[in-house]
């Protein structure tokens, strides 16, 4: 699939920075808050945006997961499965009243998530099977893995395990850690876990030969790179921050559910789309899949406070996908014709 | 044209393994619980197949027509329809030329939307009709919202789709004919030509001539009219419209295609291999079922089903 891209263009008008995607995407970040800090009162006070930020966490550690995935040539359809397969995981190992099983809940939901990565990286870095399909086919694996696990909605939780949530509400915590959670949120310190993950794998080689692999497979791999483990890799990464996603959903929740994460499958992909980076690998960068999740975010909060009924989510989240892959081509074959 | 032993088998050679798998499971099936080889029960399978046979029909005029093409919009374009024709058949004959017209609108304006995106401006078809499903069903779900989904399919409707002539369910006359149909369009027609040789190789389509970008869009057109009229099917066949109706067919669907060998890069594919697909799925389901595994060991087998042929069929390993 080639792109035109206007990446060398040597015109160097205002138009090429500002039609860049992650130029626009901060512009409409920017909009967005200040409408929505417009329509709702006390928008900047610390409990409402430490809820905003419970709220947006989960798209965005799975929206930087994708984008992780988008940049190394994959597209994983299977996010929101997996993250329902570790919610259902985690609430399978723990027990009620035994803290200690929190602790092998997060050790074997890690090991699983390890291996969901492992299966998607092997279909599509080894087998080399079509990204898009091979994760269709994985979605179903980990839903039924899931439903076998929690047929119904529910299952237990150990009580710190809402530390992932809201540490006050634990019993018998420290007040430090209970004051800090006030206003740090443990779903902002797990976002900044992913990005610090991120930070050091893209300083490494393998996060260079993830650009590499994503923007040109056969030449990567003429140039000696191992683009099968490139690409597992790029798969367990993601895994690693769907599994930060399913802890926090599992300490908000105390309960896990095989088809909770399905509508979050097309958002995340969405969120890195609207951040800029690009479809068909290779370009783009995961900090701005936040600012995209952000958007998506920021629109259903608009969306709530426009009274507009919650029916017409999945219509405007589908449209807003169209829009946001459609525009950058439209705007290509627009700026084609000028030449 | 005459083909030597060896040319049959290389060029059915994914089809016969469909038969076989068949052949196989029937056999498991007919050991393992009792009742499943009876003429009713195999009947019935055949008669659950031929709804997945139908869906998987648009997906393979998508895939056959190349270009990385899939919808995945074919479930809620059939629920939508379902949905708006309930209350316009109302069970009543006399509307069902309208219902027959609306889905047709319907279904076209769809696929032109999907067909546009995904040819035109060369948008992954996977993604634009995943985001087409998604809007679907918040039409579907906002039209539903805080009201009940009222009517009845007409009697003939029901008829076609849901009873059966002399013990055998009408909807596989329905099956057959439309395979004679599309087998006739795509092995003996310009049309048929034109599609395989714009999946098979885009460059030498474009050099003789063709549009392969509206090839491709019309592909999904038909993709969506075939969708919105098995939509229709469903309803003649449940009795009544809901909203998550044709939701649990896209996988399905999908998987058919893989297991009848349709190649996924386009330009080959065979609607028997497809139908073939179909009732291993449907006899597959029905196992799991009379094992007690339900829902989970569905969804869980087929996703296994369809990654390990994936590996043997879509794998691009041997290029390098």
């Amino acid at each position: 699939m080639m792109n035109k891209t206007n990446h060398n263009s040597p015109r160097l008008n205002l138009a090429n920075y500002v039609f860049r995607p992650e130029f626009s995407s901060l512009v409409i970040l920017i909009a967005m808050v200040v409408i929505t800090a417009v329509l709702q009162e006390n928008f900047f006070t610390i409990k409402s945006i430490v809820r905003n930020i419970n709220a947006f966490a989960p798209l965005i550690l799975l929206a930087m997961g994708a984008g992780v995935v988008i940049i190394s040539g994959g597209l994983d359809l299977s996010a929101g499965a997996a993250l329902s397969l570790f919610t259902c995981v985690l609430t399978t190992v723990m027990k009620r009243g035994e803290p200690i099983t929190g602790v092998y809940a997060i050790i074997i939901t890690f090991a699983v998530a390890i291996m969901v990565g492992v299966v998607n990286g092997i279909g599509i870095g080894y087998l080399r099977i079509p990204p898009v399909i091979v994760t269709f086919a994985t979605s179903y694996i980990w839903l039924g893995i899931g439903l076998f696990l929690r047929p119904t909605p529910g299952g237990e939780s150990v009580a710190w395990f809402r530390m992932f949530y809201n540490p006050a509400m634990v019993d018998g915590i420290h007040p430090a850690i209970e004051q800090f959670g006030r206003v740090i949120p443990p779903a902002l310190i797990l976002v900044l876990i992913a990005c610090f993950i991120w930070f050091i794998v893209s300083k490494t080689k393998t996060g260079r030969y993830i650009y590499a692999v994503g923007s040109n497979n056969d030449n990567a791999y003429a140039s000696g790179i191992n683009t099968a483990k490139v690409q597992l890799l790029a798969c367990v990464i993601n895994s690693i921050f769907i599994f930060l996603a399913a802890l926090f959903f599992v300490g908000q929740n105390q309960s896990g559910d095989a088809r909770m994460g399905d509508p979050l499958t097309l958002r995340a992909i969405a969120s890195a789309i609207v951040g800029g980076i690009a479809l068909t690998g290779g370009r783009g960068s995961v900090y701005f899949a936040l600012v995209g999740a952000l958007i998506l975010s920021f629109v259903n909060k608009i969306i709530f406070f426009a009274n507009i009924s919650y029916a017409y989510q999945t219509l405007v989240s589908g449209l807003i996908v169209i829009v946001a892959i459609a525009a950058p081509v439209a705007y290509n074959l627009h700026s084609s014709k000028e030449d | 044209m005459i083909l030597s032993g060896s040319i049959f088998f290389e060029r059915y050679k994914k089809i016969i393994v469909a038969f076989i798998l068949i052949v196989l499971l029937f056999a498991l099936g007919g050991i393992i619980v009792p009742n499943f080889l009876t003429v009713e029960q195999v009947l019935f399978t055949l008669k659950l197949a031929s709804f997945t046979a139908l869906f998987a029909l648009c997906q393979m005029i998508v895939i056959v027509a190349g270009g990385g093409g899939l919808d995945l919009s074919v479930g809620y374009a059939a629920t939508l329809t379902a949905v708006l024709t309930a209350s316009v058949m109302d069970g009543q004959n006399a509307n069902l030329l309208t219902a027959v017209l609306i889905a047709l609108v319907l279904g076209s304006a769809i696929g032109l939307a999907n067909g546009a995106l995904a040819s035109f401006l060369k948008l992954p078809p996977l993604v634009v009709t995943m985001a087409m499903a998604s809007i679907l069903q918040g039409i579907v779900n906002a039209y539903t919202a805080g009201r009940n989904i009222t009517g009845r399919p007409s009697p003939i409707l029901a008829t076609v789709a849901a009873k059966s002539t002399a013990g055998f369910p009408n909807i596989l006359f329905v099956l057959l004919a439309i395979t004679v149909v599309v087998t006739i369009i795509l092995n003996k027609t310009k049309w048929g030509t034109i599609l395989f040789g714009v999946g098979s190789n885009e460059t030498t389509a474009y050099l003789s001539g063709i549009n392969v970008k509206w090839v491709r869009c019309i592909a999904f057109m038909v993709s969506g009219v075939l969708a919105s009229l098995t939509g229709l099917l469903l309803i003649g066949n449940m009795g009544i419209a809901f909203k998550d109706m044709a939701s649990n067919y896209v996988m399905p669907s999908i998987a058919a295609v893989v297991v009848g060998g349709v190649s996924l890069t386009g330009g080959d594919g065979n609607y028997i291999g497809v139908i073939l697909g179909a009732i291993f799925l449907q006899a597959l389901t029905n196992l799991l079922i009379a094992l007690g595994l339900g829902d989970a060991g569905k969804w869980l087998v087929f996703g296994i089903v369809l990654y390990v042929l994936l590996s043997f069929y879509a794998s691009n390993r041997r290029s390098r």
